[in-house]
């Protein structure tokens, strides 16, 4: 199928949708766009009708849960308690499905012209599920759940520029140290859900009290939630009468609940098997290109990583094609070795890419003096589906340029708190992060808790902190570029890919026409935006 | 039968002393893991500040020797403290996945029990028969591969391929008794063929063990049917190692099923205990462990008095 | 009508005259049975259903004719008083030692009869078979073949060991806990309670974790979680025998406890010891593929077959057939070593009935 018949289709799939075309019309054009009799068929129940309907129960399959969960915002972890809170809780705002800003919470927000005063104009209908009106106090006690000496919130990091918040009615005005122009980008993090506040300027988040679309009746940690809608609700769509969320963290479980129907939609299908998923008739396969990566961090001022030949050579030694076709079987955007993904604003689409090239790391490290250099390269199981796979994979690369990568599979337990800014290369995986200067700032910038290679470069922490003030687009734009070349020829960290998001719904579920990159499922909003078409 | 009771309590005694012993071990495993609390529940987000906040709220900051006799006086007067992650009551926690663990089990075991020991009177009835082999063939097959996927098959075959039971187990409180039972069916079933193949061939193999006994002889010659030599003159000698496996499986049905329930989606008490270990949950592993171990002393006690029991020689000790 | 089921039941049905005639009772029995079950057969299931059952006859048959040349080979090559002992062998023990000397020889000589290496990546994911690749490759392209000989090497060496281990350290502290009773047999007895009632994966997880997972570790923390279960064994089956007249006469005699473990007790205690290896041997087995759900099994890329299994584990609900490979690999074993355990196990008991 060539481009255009791909726009046509796409373009009459739309038509169908909203109705202005007939089904024999609609008939006619697929087969003019090549599409068969049936494939036209089947994408006619899928696509026409599809204006959306409100009512039914929504089973939503989720692949990530821990008996340990709670609903304090400051450790919400696995995908199911973030997807939770964005199904009863909210933010002050929120990625729409197309990669814009927009609002949630917050109806609007300004800043002053260095960037460093923001205020937020709290919705007026905004209202928790125990009745109460969502105020600007909820919002300063939610922020500050997640500042002060004595926080245990892990998200304590990105708010420190944050000098201080304060509320006036239902303003919100937050005072930076610096400027920040990413600021209403940063209030998308999932820790920033908005709680009921105390009298004493605490939150109570035990409750599970929210103003989301959707408020919780009974719920397991690390089973399931049943949930109905909150007829207060401030926003658009909430489609259906009630969610259920299911904790399915067992891939075939996933598969075959969704294939026998006990789920509607399920947030990972496992890569492997998505072309076999695909073939069946009342599955719909969503793959949405994201802003998630793998990194595999070389501590720079560990030798051998700390020449930067050696970890030029470590990155023209990944056959990234191979990678991205045996581990992620397609599913993913080819990496260029600086943490700025194409889901992200301001990327720059004209930096070379660097491939496969065993000879010239020969040379490298022919330079370096480091021939047959001998590395460790610490994975785990739960990194990613495929983590332990993708470094033996490596491995073999690595060998054609003389170089031999010894593959250590550590425990799943305690990757994070052992290995993790502890081994000197290791195996990463990185969640979406809305702006590249969120990403930059938490993990490249020599002071960061978790700048996890250890990298120090001065130029780069100059246009870092520049870029982030700076309100002129075009400008900005050049910024990045430089910080992307930099991480790229200097940098420590090798990345192989940004990962697609790859989950699943029944045929009968309508989904809009953009589904945003931030998350799994629709950005972790299914429940808020999806409906049934039938 | 007073010897049995003083025998009873005798073994009652060593079990709470088990218990003590396992409590130190998990304590101090737990302590020696790499990590805590802290930084399992923080995970990729720990910086050293909010660790360091954290263990000063749960109270990780004072030393291992006086947090272990503070919960174990909790422990005694039956206080199993709060979950370090949630703040929940531990009871709370693992409560009713404990009850979802025992029923599961139950149902295995009520199938399982009596199907393996009478297959396995059967086929030494009938040993080196070709119902013999197909049944040994059989039953090891279902133990060779790892039970998830043993698990996978079956809801390849019983739940896509001809929907007749439910993929996955989830479970609701409005469920009667007999839905109950059918959306368990698949955990169940799959449990039965993981447990079936020891207690079968540990029957058959005590049977045949005996057959060359004298006295077996002896009945032989006398003209008593194969199956009437089995059932009434080889078997009652056999019980011991029997009874033996049956409780070495039946622990197993509760203590080793994390597999399972991750499969078909059970809420039972291996998942809570794994996720616990991972978050370094203290109170949660060692409330759970002690539940596994309480079961598994009983259960032993109870192999232990059967094997008494169907044994005169052991039951009047000279 | 086909000339393959003309043939098919042509053969069933000379087959079954000639067994009548030449007075095989039992053999004609089951060939004329599976005549008239290959009518219905063949009109329910058709051709395709016959053939089926043609293929598994011809597997069958073949494997009893390797089983047969095999034992007729073991008895010629080894000394007469064991060739004696082989003779008795029915079919199954020796297609067991077939089985089993066939994954010995695998193993040993491993990087010899593989054609790849274990971690070479050599085609695409999942290429189909062809006469390079005898199964087919695994989905990062390395030769399925290659790595189910490796991983005879890895899987059973590595179970072998820790499962003998645990024999020997169960089975003699179960001897001696019998023989000497008091407080040796109830300070063994609770150590093994102690061990047993923590559950198998979670003494494992937190064992490797404290300790690492080199291949030692996990051998030595597999024979440790398994040791009790032969212990508690040993004990009960050696119980049953302490409490004989003859070992009483032994005592009175004044023999020492070596001497009754050796010479009493150990004979007397061998067959459910036997039959317990057997099934305890494919328990480590599984015991090891379960530590890799947990990430805890041996480094990649070692192949090991518990851990093949796992990795294309999802592929079964699409009928796909690849992780079933590595799972046949197990149960072929895992079945020949009880076929061989069953044998010995008749041998030991003392019947002489065949």
């Amino acid at each position: 199928m060539t481009k255009r018949d791909e726009d046509l289709i796409r373009r009459i799939a739309q038509g169908a949708r909203t109705g202005q075309i007939s089904r024999r019309d609609f008939m006619n054009y697929s087969a003019a766009a090549g599409l068969t009799v049936a494939g036209a068929t089947s994408l006619w129940t899928k696509q026409a009708k599809a204006a959306p309907s409100a009512g039914g129960t929504f089973r939503w399959g989720i692949h990530d849960g821990n008996t340990g969960d709670t609903h304090d915002p400051g450790t919400y972890v696995t995908r199911t308690m973030i997807f939770l809170a964005h199904t009863h809780r909210s933010y002050l705002t929120m990625i729409n499905g197309d990669g814009s800003l927009g609002p949630d919470l917050a109806d609007s927000w300004e800043a002053n012209e260095t960037a460093s005063e923001w205020t937020f104009e709290i919705n007026a209908n905004a209202s928790f599920h125990s009745g109460r009106p969502v105020t600007g106090n909820d919002v300063v006690a939610s922020f500050n759940h997640h500042r002060g000496d004595d926080s245990t919130s892990a998200a304590k990091a990105l708010l420190s520029d944050v000098v201080d918040i304060t509320a006036d009615g239902n303003t919100v005005t937050f005072t930076l140290s610096g400027g920040n122009a990413d600021l209403p980008w940063l209030m998308t993090d999932y820790h920033f859900a908005i709680c009921p506040a105390n009298d004493d300027g605490t939150i109570d988040w035990r409750s599970g009290d929210g103003s989301g679309p959707y408020q919780i009746d009974t719920g397991e940690f690390g089973v399931q939630f049943s949930l109905t809608r909150h007829d207060g609700w401030h926003g658009e769509g909430a489609w259906f009468d009630n969610v259920d969320i299911i904790v399915l963290n067992d891939p075939n479980a996933r598969q075959t609940a969704l294939v026998t129907g006990d789920v509607d939609a399920v947030s990972q299908v496992d890569v492997k098997t998505m072309a076999l998923l695909e073939r069946d008739p009342n599955i719909q396969v969503f793959n949405v290109p994201s802003a998630g990566a793998i990194t595999l961090p070389m501590h720079c001022d560990t030798a051998p990583f700390d020449n930067v030949d050696v970890r030029n050579a470590l990155k023209l030694s990944i056959n990234r094609d191979e990678i991205i076709e045996k581990i992620l079987y397609g599913a993913g955007t080819k990496g260029n070795d600086f943490h700025h993904s194409p889901a992200q604003p301001y990327w720059p689409d004209d930096i070379p890419q660097r491939d496969y090239d065993p000879d010239q790391a020969r040379s490298l490290l022919k330079k370096a003096g480091a021939e047959g250099l001998t590395v460790s390269l610490s994975t785990a199981d739960s990194v990613s589906a495929g983590a332990v796979d993708m470094a033996v994979l490596y491995a073999e690369h690595a060998k054609e340029a003389g170089i031999n990568i010894e593959v250590v599979r550590e425990p799943n337990d305690g990757y994070y708190s052992d290995v993790w800014l502890k081994k000197p290369f290791s195996l990463v995986s990185w969640g979406a992060r809305p702006t590249p200067d969120v990403m930059y700032t938490l993990a490249y910038k020599s002071d960061a808790a978790w700048n996890e290679s250890r990298w120090q470069n001065e130029r780069f922490n100059e246009i870092l902190l520049q870029a982030k003030a700076e309100l002129d687009d075009s400008l900005r734009a050049e910024m990045y570029r430089e910080m992307a070349m930099l991480a790229r020829d200097d940098g420590g960290t090798v990345i192989p890919f940004f990962n697609n998001f790859v989950y699943g719904a029944r045929g009968n579920v309508g989904t809009p026409d953009a589904l945003a990159s931030s998350w799994e499922s629709d950005g972790g909003r299914a429940a808020s935006r999806w409906w049934f078409t039938e | 039968m007073g010897d049995l009771a003083q025998l009873v309590l005798k073994r009652l005694g060593y079990g709470l002393l088990t218990l003590l012993v396992v409590s130190i071990l998990i304590f101090f495993a737990v302590e020696l893991l790499p990590g805590d609390v802290a930084e399992a529940v923080l995970g990729q987000g720990a910086t050293p500040e909010t660790v360091a906040a954290m263990r000063e709220q749960l109270g990780l900051d004072r030393p291992a020797i006086i947090r272990y006799v503070e919960w174990l006086g909790g422990a005694v007067t039956g206080d199993f403290g709060i979950s370090a992650v949630s703040g929940d009551p531990v009871m709370q926690v693992i409560g009713t996945r404990f009850v979802n663990t025992l029923f599961l089990a139950a149902y295995a075991a009520v199938i399982a029990v009596p199907f393996a020991i009478v297959l396995g009177i059967i086929v030494a009835l009938l040993r080196n028969s070709v119902f013999d082999r197909v049944a040994n063939v059989a039953t090891l097959t279902s133990i060779s591969s790892p039970e998830f996927f043993l698990g996978y098959i079956l809801i390849l075959f019983l739940a896509v391929k001809v929907p007749l039971f439910p993929a996955i187990a989830s479970l609701s409180g409005d469920m009667s008794f007999f839905q109950l039972l059918e959306r368990t069916f698949l955990p169940a079933l799959t449990l039965v063929l993981v447990v079936t193949a020891h207690m079968m061939r540990m029957t058959r193999a005590s049977i045949i063990n005996l057959l060359a006994s004298p006295y077996i002889e002896m009945a032989r010659l006398k003209g008593v049917p194969p199956w009437k030599v089995i059932v009434r003159h080889a078997l009652p000698n056999a019980w011991a190692p029997i009874i033996n496996v049956v409780a070495l499986n039946l622990a197993y049905l509760i203590t080793g099923v994390v597999l399972v329930e991750v499969v078909f989606v059970y809420p039972g008490i291996g998942q809570a205990l794994v996720d616990a270990v991972s978050k370094r949950d203290f109170p949660v592993v060692q409330a759970a462990s002690l539940i596994f171990a309480g079961t598994f002393i009983l259960l032993n006690l109870a192999a232990d008095i059967g094997a008494i029991l169907t044994n005169p020689r052991l039951r009047h000790p000279k | 009508m086909g000339i393959f089921v003309l043939g098919y039941y042509g053969f069933l049905i000379i087959a079954s005259v000639i067994l009548a005639y030449v007075g095989w009772r039992k053999w004609f029995l089951m060939v004329f049975a599976l005549t008239l079950v290959s009518f219905v057969l063949g009109i329910v299931g058709g051709a395709p259903a016959l053939r089926f059952v043609a293929i598994f006859a011809i597997v069958l048959a073949v494997a009893a004719m390797v089983s047969f040349a095999f034992k007729e080979f073991l008895v010629q090559i080894v000394r007469p008083n064991i060739a004696k002992e082989l003779r008795t062998a029915p079919l199954t023990a020796s297609f067991g030692m077939f089985v089993i000397f066939t994954y010995a020889i695998g193993g040993i000589f491993a990087p010899l009869i593989a054609p790849y290496g274990q971690a070479e990546v050599i085609a695409g994911a999942f290429a189909p078979a062809d006469s390079d690749m005898l199964l087919g490759a695994d989905q990062l392209g390395r030769d399925v073949f290659s790595r189910i000989i490796y991983g005879a090497r890895n899987t059973v060496g590595l179970a072998l060991i820790a499962t003998i281990g645990a024999f020997v350290l169960g089975a003699l502290a179960g001897l001696l806990a019998a023989v000497k009773g008091g407080w040796f047999d109830t300070f063994m007895g609770r150590v093994a309670d102690v061990i047993m009632s923590i559950p198998s994966l979670i003494f494992a997880l937190l064992m490797l974790s404290i300790l690492g997972t080199s291949s030692w570790v996990i051998v030595v923390v597999v024979a440790i979680i398994y040791s009790p279960r032969v212990f508690r064994l040993t004990r009960a089956v050696a119980g049953n025998i302490v409490v004989m007249d003859y070992i009483e006469a032994a005592k009175l005699r004044g023999e020492g406890d070596w001497y009754l473990i050796r010479r009493e007790i150990l004979p007397n205690s061998t067959a459910p010891l036997i039959a317990e290896f057997g099934l305890e041997f494919c328990f480590v087995f599984l015991l090891i593929a379960g530590l890799s759900f947990l990430g805890l099994g041996l480094q990649p890329p070692i192949a090991d077959w518990g851990s093949m299994v796992r990795e294309n584990a999802t592929l079964i609900s699409f009928g796909d057939i690849t992780p079933l490979i590595p799972a046949a690999a197990i149960a072929l074993l895992t079945v020949s070593v009880n076929f061989v355990v069953d044998w010995m196990l008749h041998r030991s008991s003392g019947l002489k009935e065949n």
